[in-house]
C-alpha cells in the first residue's frame, strides 16, 4: 500500500511548478512521543517539529536493526498541503538491534530534517495517559518495562504506581537530558529528578544527577506492595518536547567493566560494574582479529540473558599491561611500562593516584591519551607527565576533540627532553575512585595525522542548483601538508566537486550539484579526505581521516553550536527560494596586492523577496565557520555588493590577494547566497565551483 | 553610681564581718618579684576553707585587709593591696584581716635612673587600656582629631609614628615629654573630644613620660609577646553585695611572668548582675550567673560568677528522663532555680511537630495523641516525628523533617538562586534535603561540603564554593557555621576576644587557596556550568585554628576536613549542639548562638559538654541529638514561669515562647484553613517550609513580613526572630488570612458543607490550631459567639480568624 502511494507522492511534488515556498526551511525535529521503541516490535510514534514535515517520504535511522517508516498524511480536502509539525511514524525494532539511543531524520521535500532521538528498549513500552500529577492520580504501570511521558509544562509532575513483591530489585534509568543536545531549537533543556516513594508518599530513594543531567536509581524493596514513581524537573519547569523513557528493570545493568582496553584474538575477562549485578560476577570475550579498533559497544551473556550494552576500547596497540596490584601511588613507586603500549588502570580510591614510569630518549614524540569518560567510566581524568624527580612537564585536564569537551585527558604529542626515567600519573581531577573509575590510557608514539569534521549534518539541494558543505580539519602532531576532499554515497542525479584543504590551512569544500530533473532523494554520504603527498613527503602511505558530522543547535541567545551526529545526509528536495545561481566566472586569478571582480545573478522564486546575503565565507555573529579562500585572499567588502535586498538578484563580491599571498593553484571556493530561516540558521544555496589562483608575485 | 557602689562596699563589710574573727587566711603571692621600673602587682586575700585551701566560695578580702610596706622606698602598696616597684632592694608588706598579719616578701629588680620603655610591652598596653585604639576613638577608620591609631594597636609601628611624627612631630616633646599633646590631651589638660583617660598622677602616665624621655624608641622585635593570660580567681560562688578583686598574670614568650592586674581591660557580661571596674575589683549586684572579660594584649579570659538565689530549690515531682535533665537539675540546684511544671498534651504535640518537622499535626493526630493513655506517648511521639521508630509505617515524617532541616541549613550555608542561579541552587538543595532525609552524619555532611568538587549543576555541595567565592569568604564561613568561630575581625586585626591572630586567619585561608574552577559539558551542550576543582600543584601548608601546620599533595582541604570533625574538635561538636539547643530550647547555651569562644562560656558547661560528647559519640547523629533534647524533661517544661523563675532567661526553668518561623506559620495557617498557598513556578501543595530558595524567585509576601532571611549572612541573626507591627497587621487585616478563612475550599467551609455540628466545628478548629479541645469556657464563649453571629458562617470564620490572630497560635509555647 505504502509503495504504491510513495512514487505517486514523489512524483507530485518533483513536478510541482510553482510551490509558494518563500523563506522555506527545512523541518527541525523537536521530540519523538513515545521516545522508546522495544526491540521485536512495530510500534507508531509521533514526530513534532518546527516547519512543515508535510510530504515526509522517507526515514533515515542510524545503525543496524532499526527502521522506520512515515504513516501517510493526504492533502486535506481543498487539495492544500498542510502545514504538519507533527507527523506519525512506524518504527520496526529487529529482535537483536542494539539498546540504546539512535538518531533518526526525516527526508522532506524540504529538505532533510534535523536528527531526533529514538531509545530502543528491552522491555514493553508504557506511554504516560492523562493527569498523573499526585500520588492519588499516579498512573499504574507494570514493571519491568520502560515507562515513556513529557514533562510537558511548568510545575508537572509525573507520577506512576506499581506493585512489587519484598526481595524484588528493581532499577530506572532515565533517559531524558542526554536525548536533547542534538535537537536542533531546542531552547530549554530539562534537568530531570526521579524519586521512588511508598504509596503513602515517604521517599525512598531519589535521584538527581547520574548519567550527567539524568538520573539512575536502583533499589531492593524490602515489602510487598505498591509504590511510587516521579519524574519531574528539577526545578518545575516544562516543555512539551521534554520527552523521557524510564527503563525499569530487574536485569543487571552494566554501567562499565575493567578492563577498557581490549586485544583482539585473546581471551579476555572483564569484570562488570553496575547496579544488580550478581556479586563475583566475570564476562569472558575473545574478540575476533578482524574487530574493527576503537571504540565499540559490546553486549555478553550475565545472569541468564545477554546484558545491556557497554563500551570498551579494542586496542590496536601490540600490547596492553595492567595495572599491578601493587602500590604504584607516587613516582617513586611508579609501575615500569614500555612506550608504546596500551595500560588498563583504574583509580580504586579517593585519592588514589597511579604512577607508571618509562624510559626514553631525548627527541622521541610520545602522546597520552585517556580513554574513560567517553566509553562510561566515572572517572575525570588529570593527567600529568612528571619527570624522574616528580616535576611536571605537561598536564592535561580535559581533552577536545572535534570541537566538544571531553573529561577524559590528552597529552599530545609530548617531546622528550632528555634521555632518562619519566612518569606518567593518572589521577581523577576530584580525587574520587571506586569501581566505576577504570580508564584505558593509550600511549603511541606522537605521528602526525589529521581529523575532519563537517560543518554541519546535512546539505540541501534543489534541483538544476549547488550547495557547498564546508569541512573542517584538526592538524596533529605537526601535519601541515594539503588534504583531498572525497564525498561517498551520493544521492541519484547528484554530483560532487571535492575540493581541497590546502598545506597549513583549515578548511576546504565539496560543492554538490544537483541535476536539472533530479528526484527527491536523500542518502548518507561518507566524506573523506586523504594526505596530497608531495616529494617532501616521508615515504609511506598517504593518511587519510573520515570527516565527523556535526548538527547545527541554535543555541540559547542565538548562538551557533555543533554536537557530533553520526550521519551528513545529501538530499535533494524541491524547487525552492532561489532557483539558480550563476557566476560571470568560475576561474579568477589574482596578483599578490591585486583584486578582481565577481558578478552574481541568481534566480528568486515567484513571490521570494526576502533579502540575500553573498558569501564566500560561512559565519554567524562574526565567527567563520567555514573559509576554504587561499591564505592572503579576502572579500573587499567595500568593493563588493553582498545584500541583495527585495526584488534585486545581482550582486558582486570582490576579492582582493594581500601583497604577500603565496601563489595557489585552482582553490575550490563556493559563491554562496544566503536566506535567514531564523537568527542563527540559514538556508544556503551555492554556485558551480569558482577556483582562485594566487599567481607568482 | 556612686551611692550604689558605696552601698554594696558597706554590704560587702558586713557580709564578710562573721569571717574575720575566725577564718584564717592566705595572701597570693605569698612572695614576690617586681622586676623594673613601674613594675606594679596585685595582692589577693583569701579565707582559707577547712581544708586549709581556698575555694570557688571563698570569699575576698582584699579590700578589708590593712595593708603596710616595711620599706617605702623598695615597695609601695595602696588600699587596694597593689604593690608598686620603687627601688632595687627586698623588703616585706604586711597584710592584716582583723588583727592576724602575713607577710609577702617582695623583691625589686632592675630600677634604673632612665629607663628605656617598651613600646609593646608597656605603651601599648596603657593605650589599651584606656581605650585610645578602640574602634570608636582614635582606631576608627579616619582616626579622631586627625589622630589615627590601628584597631587594638595590631600595628605598633604605625602608632608609633602617628603619635610621634605625623603632623611635624606636634603630639610630642621629647624634651618636655609632660608637656607632649599626646598627654595634655587625655590628661583634660588641654580640651579633648574623648574627656579625661588618664590622671597626671597615674603610674601610667610615669610610663607615658618615661618613654617620651627615653626618645621615644620604636617598637622592637625583640620585645617578649604575651602567649598566654591566667586570672585569679577563675570561678567563683558568690552573694549579691560581695565584692571580688581579680589578679592577672601575663606569660610571656620569653618565659616570664608579669603582673598586669594594673593594664588588663575588664568588661561585664551581664552588667545586671557584675560590675566591674577599672582596677579590676568585680562588684556582685545581682543573682544568677554572669562572667567577667579580661583581655590583654592579644590574650582574653573570662572569670564566672555564680550567685545562687537565696533559697534552695527542692524541684518538687522532678525527675530525670536522661543526661540532659541530669545536667539540668544539677544547675537548677546550683543556682536554687525552681523549675516549672510539665507543659500539657496539646502543648507538647503542638510544640514537637513545629520544632521536630516545622508543622502542625494534623486533627487527626491530635485527636489520637490527646486520647492516648500510654505513658510513653511522648517518647513515641518524638520517635516518630524523627523517624526513628524502625517501623516504615510509623517514619512517615521523614520528608518534612528533611524539609524543614534543609531550610534551616540552607539559610546559613545561604542558597540562594541570586548567587547560584536556578539549576546551582536547586542541585544544593536536593543535596541538602537527601543529606537530611537520609540523616546523613553530620561530619560526613560537613566534610563533603568543604572538599566539594565538580560541576555545580551534578555536585550540589560545589556550590559552597560559589557562595564563598574567594578563600576569604571560605574561611569566615567556614569557621563560623561549622565551628561557631567568627574568624572575621582576624583579617584585619587580632581578634578582640581570642587568641586569633591575622596570621592564624592567613594560615586558615591556606586551606581554600587552591580551590578553582573550570568549565564543563558534564550537562550536555547547554549546559556549559561551572566545575570546582583543586589546581594541581598548589597545595602547601596549612594551619587549623589553634593547631599544628598540615600538608597534603593532592588537597587541603582533606585535612581541613579531618582536623573540622576529628572527635577532639569541640568546637565542632558544642557548635552544632549549641544550635539545635537554641532551636528547641530557644536560647542556646551561648550566645549568641554562633560566637563559641573561650571567653563567651556556654550557662551550662556540664551540659555543653555532655551533649557534644553524646553527639559525638554517636557518630554526629543529628536526630540523636534531636531526640535526647526532645525526650528530655527540659524541652516539656511548661512555658508559664513560676514566680520563682519568672527572671531566669538563661538556664531554661520554663519553656522559652518562641515565634514560629516565617515558613512554619504559613503552613500552620495553610493547615488550619486547609487552603494550601499556591507559589510561583512550584506546585500546588508545595509548603513553605519546601522552598528552596530565597532569592526573588519565589517571593511571597507574608514571608517577607514575617522575617524569611534572603540568606546574605552566615549569621543565625539573620533570622530575627522578633516581633513587629507590620506582622501583626497582616495577620489582623491581611489578605493572607482572611482570603484563607473565607475561602469556599478552605476548612470552615467543608466543615458546614458537611452538616457538623456546632461541638465539632469548634473542636475541630481548636484542634487544628492550637492543637487543643477548647475549654470549658471557651465553648460557652463560642456558643454565646455563634447566637450573635448573623450566621453561622460568619461565626465560625470568625472564630478561626480569632484563634489565628491568637498568641497560642502565632507562638511555640
Amino acid at each position: 500500500m505504502i509503495r504504491c502511494w510513495l512514487p505517486a507522492l514523489l512524483a507530485t511534488l518533483s513536478l510541482a511548478t510553482s510551490p509558494v515556498l518563500a523563506q522555506t526551511s527545512y523541518p527541525m525535529l523537536m521530540s519523538l512521543k513515545p521516545v522508546a521503541a522495544q526491540v521485536g516490535q512495530t510500534s507508531e510514534h509521533t514526530v513534532t517539529s518546527r516547519y512543515n514535515l508535510f510530504g515526509a517520504y522517507q526515514v533515515l535511522v542510524s545503525g543496524t536493526g532499526v527502521t522506520a517508516k512515515v504513516v501517510p498524511v493526504k492533502k486535506s480536502k481543498d487539495g492544500k498541503e498542510p502545514s504538519l509539525t507533527s507527523l506519525k511514524l512506524k518504527f520496526t525494532v529487529a529482535p537483536n538491534a542494539l539498546p540504546g539511543v539512535r538518531d533518526f531524520r526525516l527526508a522532506t521535500p524540504r529538505g532533510a530534517s534535523t536528527v531526533g532521538q529514538v531509545v530502543i528498549v528491552h522491555d514493553k513500552v508504557v506511554v504516560e495517559t492523562g493527569n498523573n500529577n499526585t500520588a492519588a492520580k499516579a498512573q499504574s504501570v507494570a514493571v519491568p518495562s520502560t515507562i515513556c511521558g513529557a514533562i510537558e509544562g511548568a510545575e508537572d509532575v509525573d507520577v506512576f504506581k506499581f506493585s512489587v513483591k519484598k526481595g524484588d530489585r528493581l532499577s530506572f534509568h532515565v533517559r531524558a537530558q542526554r536525548l536533547q543536545d542534538r535537537i536542533h531549537d531546542l531552547q530549554s533543556h530539562v534537568d530531570p529528578i526521579l524519586t521512588l516513594r511508598t504509596a503513602t508518599g515517604t521517599t525512598l530513594a531519589a535521584s538527581d544527577n547520574y548519567f550527567f543531567a539524568d538520573p539512575f536509581l536502583s533499589h531492593d524493596f524490602t515489602a510487598d506492595g505498591e509504590y511510587l514513581l516521579e519524574l519531574r524537573d528539577v526545578r518545575y519547569k516544562g516543555n512539551s518536547y521534554w520527552q523521557y523513557s524510564i527503563e525499569t528493570s530487574n536485569r543487571p545493568f552494566i554501567e562499565t567493566v575493567f578492563p577498557l582496553g581490549i586485544r583482539r584474538g585473546q581471551d579476555t575477562s572483564l569484570i562488570p560494574v553496575g547496579q544488580l549485578v550478581p556479586k563475583g560476577a566475570m564476562l569472558k570475550l575473545n574478540l575476533p582479529g578482524t574487530s574493527p579498533a576503537g571504540q565499540q559497544a559490546l553486549r555478553l551473556p550475565l545472569a541468564g540473558s545477554l546484558s545491556n550494552p557497554f563500551r570498551v576500547v579494542v586496542s590496536d596497540l601490540d600490547g596492553i599491561v595492567t595495572e599491578a596490584n601493587a602500590d604504584n601511588n607516587s613516582p617513586k613507586q611508579a609501575q615500569a611500562v614500555t612506550l608504546p603500549t596500551g595500560i588498563n588502570g583504574r583509580i580504586e580510591s579517593a585519592s588514589d593516584l597511579d604512577c607508571y614510569a618509562f624510559e626514553a630518549k631525548k627527541g622521541d614524540k610520545y602522546s597520552f591519551e585517556i580513554i574513560a569518560r567517553r566509553i562510561g567510566s566515572s572517572l575525570d581524568s588529570h593527567l600529568r607527565i612528571l619527570d624522574a624527580k616528580g616535576k611536571q612537564l605537561q598536564l592535561n585536564d580535559d581533552l577536545q576533540r572535534y570541537k566538544r569537551k571531553s573529561q577524559d585527558s590528552w597529552v599530545e604529542n609530548f617531546t622528550v627532553p632528555a634521555d632518562g626515567r619519566y612518569i606518567i600519573e593518572v589521577r581523577d581531577v576530584h580525587l574520587r575512585g571506586g569501581p566505576r573509575f577504570a580508564y584505558f590510557l593509550r600511549t603511541t608514539r606522537a605521528t602526525p595525522f589529521f581529523e575532519l569534521l563537517l560543518d554541519s549534518d546535512k546539505t540541501q539541494l534543489t534541483p538544476g542548483t549547488s550547495g557547498c558543505l564546508f569541512v573542517r580539519t584538526e592538524r596533529r602532531n605537526g601535519f601541515a601538508g594539503a588534504i583531498q576532499l572525497a564525498v561517498e554515497n551520493l544521492p541519484a542525479g547528484v554530483t560532487a566537486h571535492c575540493g581541497q584543504i590546502l598545506p597549513g590551512g583549515q578548511d576546504g569544500c565539496i560543492i554538490f550539484e544537483a541535476a536539472g530533473n533530479a528526484s527527491l532523494a536523500i542518502t548518507n554520504a561518507v566524506i573523506s579526505g586523504t594526505e596530497i603527498q608531495t616529494a617532501e613527503t616521508p615515504n609511506g602511505p598517504p593518511l587519510s581521516s573520515v570527516a565527523r558530522a556535526m548538527q547545527e543547535t541554535y543555541m540559547p541567545g542565538g548562538g551557533r553550536n555543533h554536537w557530533p551526529v553520526e550521519s551528513h545526509a545529501i538530499n535533494v528536495g524541491v524547487a525552492s527560494d532561489i532557483r539558480s545561481l550563476t557566476l560571470s566566472t568560475h576561474a579568477v586569478t589574482l596578483k599578490p596586492g591585486g583584486s578582481t571582480k565577481i558578478d552574481i545573478t541568481f534566480k528568486r522564486a515567484p513571490g521570494f523577496t526576502t533579502n540575500v546575503t553573498l558569501d564566500l565565507l560561512f559565519r554567524h555573529l562574526g565567527t567563520v565557520y567555514g573559509n576554504s579562500l587561499p591564505a592572503g585572499v579576502t572579500i573587499d567588502s567595500g568593493a563588493s555588493k553582498t545584500l541583495i535586498t527585495g526584488k534585486e538578484s545581482r550582486g558582486v563580491i570582490v576579492l582582493k590577494a594581500a601583497k604577500d599571498a603565496k601563489p595557489v593553484e585552482k582553490q575550490q571556493v563556493p559563491v554562496m547566497a544566503n536566506v535567514s530561516i531564523n537568527f542563527v540558521m540559514k538556508a544556503t544555496y551555492s554556485s558551480k565551483p569558482l577556483l582562485v589562483t594566487v599567481a607568482k608575485p | 553610681m556612686t551611692i550604689r557602689r558605696g552601698l554594696v562596699c558597706c554590704l560587702a563589710s558586713l557580709l564578710v564581718a562573721p569571717v574575720l574573727a575566725a577564718t584564717p587566711f592566705e595572701v597570693v603571692p605569698s612572695r614576690t618579684t617586681l622586676r623594673g621600673n613601674f613594675s606594679r602587682a596585685q595582692l589577693l586575700v583569701h579565707p582559707l576553707a577547712g581544708t586549709g585551701q581556698q575555694t570557688d566560695r571563698s570569699e575576698d578580702l582584699s579590700r578589708i585587709a590593712d595593708y603596710a610596706t616595711l620599706d617605702p622606698s623598695v615597695v609601695t602598696i595602696n588600699d587596694s593591696g597593689q604593690l608598686l616597684a620603687k627601688g632595687n632592694g627586698s623588703t616585706s608588706v604586711a597584710v592584716t584581716v582583723a588583727g592576724d598579719t602575713r607577710y609577702v616578701a617582695v623583691e625589686v629588680t632592675g630600677i634604673v635612673d632612665q629607663p628605656v620603655i617598651g613600646f609593646k610591652e608597656q605603651v601599648r598596653p596603657i593605650l589599651s587600656k584606656h581605650g585610645c585604639n578602640m574602634g570608636s576613638c582614635h582606631a576608627a577608620q579616619y582616626g579622631k582629631g586627625g589622630f589615627k591609631l590601628s584597631i587594638f594597636g595590631y600595628n605598633p609601628g604605625s602608632d608609633r609614628r602617628s603619635i610621634v611624627r605625623d603632623h611635624s612631630q606636634r603630639r610630642v616633646s621629647l624634651v618636655r615629654p609632660a608637656q607632649s599633646l599626646f598627654l595634655l590631651k587625655p590628661t583634660l589638660q588641654v580640651p579633648h573630644g574623648g574627656g579625661q583617660r588618664l590622671r597626671r598622677t597615674s603610674v601610667d602616665h610615669e610610663v607615658l613620660v618615661a618613654w617620651l624621655a627615653s626618645g621615644a624608641p620604636a617598637p622592637a622585635g625583640k620585645e617578649p609577646t604575651v602567649t598566654e593570660l591566667e586570672v585569679f580567681p577563675t570561678r567563683r560562688v558568690s552573694k549579691p553585695g560581695t565584692q571580688q578583686q581579680l589578679q592577672v598574670i601575663a606569660h610571656y614568650n620569653d618565659q616570664t611572668t608579669r603582673d598586669v592586674t594594673a593594664w588588663a581591660k575588664y568588661d561585664s557580661m551581664d552588667e545586671s548582675l557584675l560590675e566591674i571596674a577599672h582596677s579590676g575589683l568585680v562588684s556582685v549586684s545581682g543573682r544568677g550567673q554572669a562572667s567577667v572579660l579580661v583581655r590583654f594584649e592579644n590574650q582574653a579570659q573570662i572569670v564566672m560568677f555564680v550567685v545562687p538565689s537565696e533559697t534552695a530549690a527542692t524541684l518538687p515531682n522532678w525527675k530525670n528522663n536522661n543526661f540532659v535533665d541530669e545536667l539540668a537539675e544539677a544547675k537548677f540546684r546550683e543556682l536554687r532555680i525552681e523549675p516549672s511544671g510539665l507543659c500539657d498534651d496539646g502543648t507538647f504535640i503542638r510544640r514537637a511537630y513545629l520544632d521536630a518537622i516545622g508543622s502542625l499535626p494534623s486533627v487527626a493526630d491530635t485527636r489520637a495523641f490527646l486520647g492516648s493513655t500510654r505513658p510513653d506517648k511522648r517518647q513515641r511521639l518524638v520517635d516518630e516525628l524523627l523517624g526513628l521508630t524502625g517501623d516504615p509505617s510509623r517514619d512517615r515524617f521523614n520528608d518534612r523533617y528533611a524539609a524543614w532541616w534543609t531550610l534551616k541549613w540552607s539559610d546559613l550555608i545561604r542558597n540562594s538562586s541570586n548567587k547560584l542561579g536556578e539549576q546551582g541552587m536547586w542541585a544544593l538543595h536536593n543535596w541538602i534535603r537527601e543529606s537530611f532525609r537520609t540523616n546523613k552524619p553530620f561530619d560526613r555532611f560537613v566534610t563533603e561540603l568543604v572538599t566539594a568538587k565538580g560541576s555545580i549543576y551534578s555536585s550540589g555541595p560545589a556550590n559552597y564554593f560559589r557562595i564563598n567565592g574567594n578563600a576569604n569568604d571560605l574561611t569566615e564561613s567556614t569557621a563560623q557555621l561549622f565551628l561557631g568561630i567568627r574568624l572575621e575581625c582576624a583579617k584585619c586585626h587580632h581578634h578582640p576576644f581570642e587568641k586569633y591572630s591575622q596570621g592564624d586567619y592567613q594560615n586558615f585561608s591556606a586551606f581554600f587557596k587552591s580551590v578553582g574552577t573550570k568549565r564543563s559539558e558534564e550537562f550536555g551542550l547547554f549546559g556549559s556550568e561551572t566545575v570546582v576543582v583543586v589546581k594541581a600543584g598548589q597545595s602547601g601548608k596549612a594551619t587549623p585554628l589553634g593547631g599544628e601546620p598540615v600538608e597534603h599533595p593532592l588537597d587541603l582541604r582533606i585535612p581541613l576536613a579531618e582536623w573540622l570533625t576529628a572527635r577532639d574538635n569541640q568546637f565542632f561538636s558544642q557548635n552544632v549542639v549549641n544550635r539545635y539547643v537554641s532551636y528547641l530550647l530557644g536560647r542556646g547555651l551561648v550566645e549568641p548562638v554562633d560566637d563559641l569562644r573561650s571567653t563567651n562560656p556556654p550557662t551550662n558547661v556540664a551540659l555543653m559538654t555532655a551533649l557534644s560528647g553524646h553527639f559525638a559519640k554517636s557518630g554526629y547523629n543529628l536526630k540523636q541529638l534531636l531526640k535526647a533534647l526532645m525526650s528530655s524533661r527540659l524541652y516539656q517544661l511548661s512555658s508559664q514561669p513560676t514566680k520563682a523563675n519568672v527572671s531566669d532567661t538563661r538556664f531554661y526553668s520554663h519553656f522559652r515562647v518562641k515565634r514560629i518561623a516565617a515558613e512554619s506559620l504559613l503552613d500552620a495557617v495553610d493547615v488550619a484553613t486547609a487552603v494550601p498557598t499556591k507559589f510561583k513556578s512550584l506546585p500546588l501543595g508545595t509548603r513553605a517550609t519546601e522552598l528552596p530558595d530565597a532569592g526573588d524567585f519565589y517571593s511571597n509576601y507574608f514571608l517577607k513580613t514575617f522575617a524569611k532571611p534572603k540568606r546574605a549572612s552566615v549569621c543565625e541573626c539573620e533570622r530575627s526572630s522578633d516581633e513587629n507591627l507590620a506582622q501583626a497587621l497582616h495577620t489582623l487585616n491581611g489578605d493572607t488570612i482572611a482570603g484563607k478563612v473565607a475561602s469556599k475550599q478552605g476548612r470552615v467551609a467543608k466543615l458546614l458543607a458537611a452538616k457538623k455540628t456546632h461541638q465539632q466545628i469548634v473542636e475541630e478548629l481548636y484542634l487544628a490550631t492550637l492543637a487543643r479541645m477548647p475549654t470549658t469556657g471557651e465553648q460557652k464563649a463560642c456558643q454565646e459567639f455563634l447566637e450573635q453571629s448573623p450566621s453561622p458562617k460568619e461565626c465560625y470564620e470568625d472564630l478561626l480568624w480569632a484563634l489565628l490572630n491568637s498568641k497560642q497560635f502565632l507562638f511555640i509555647r
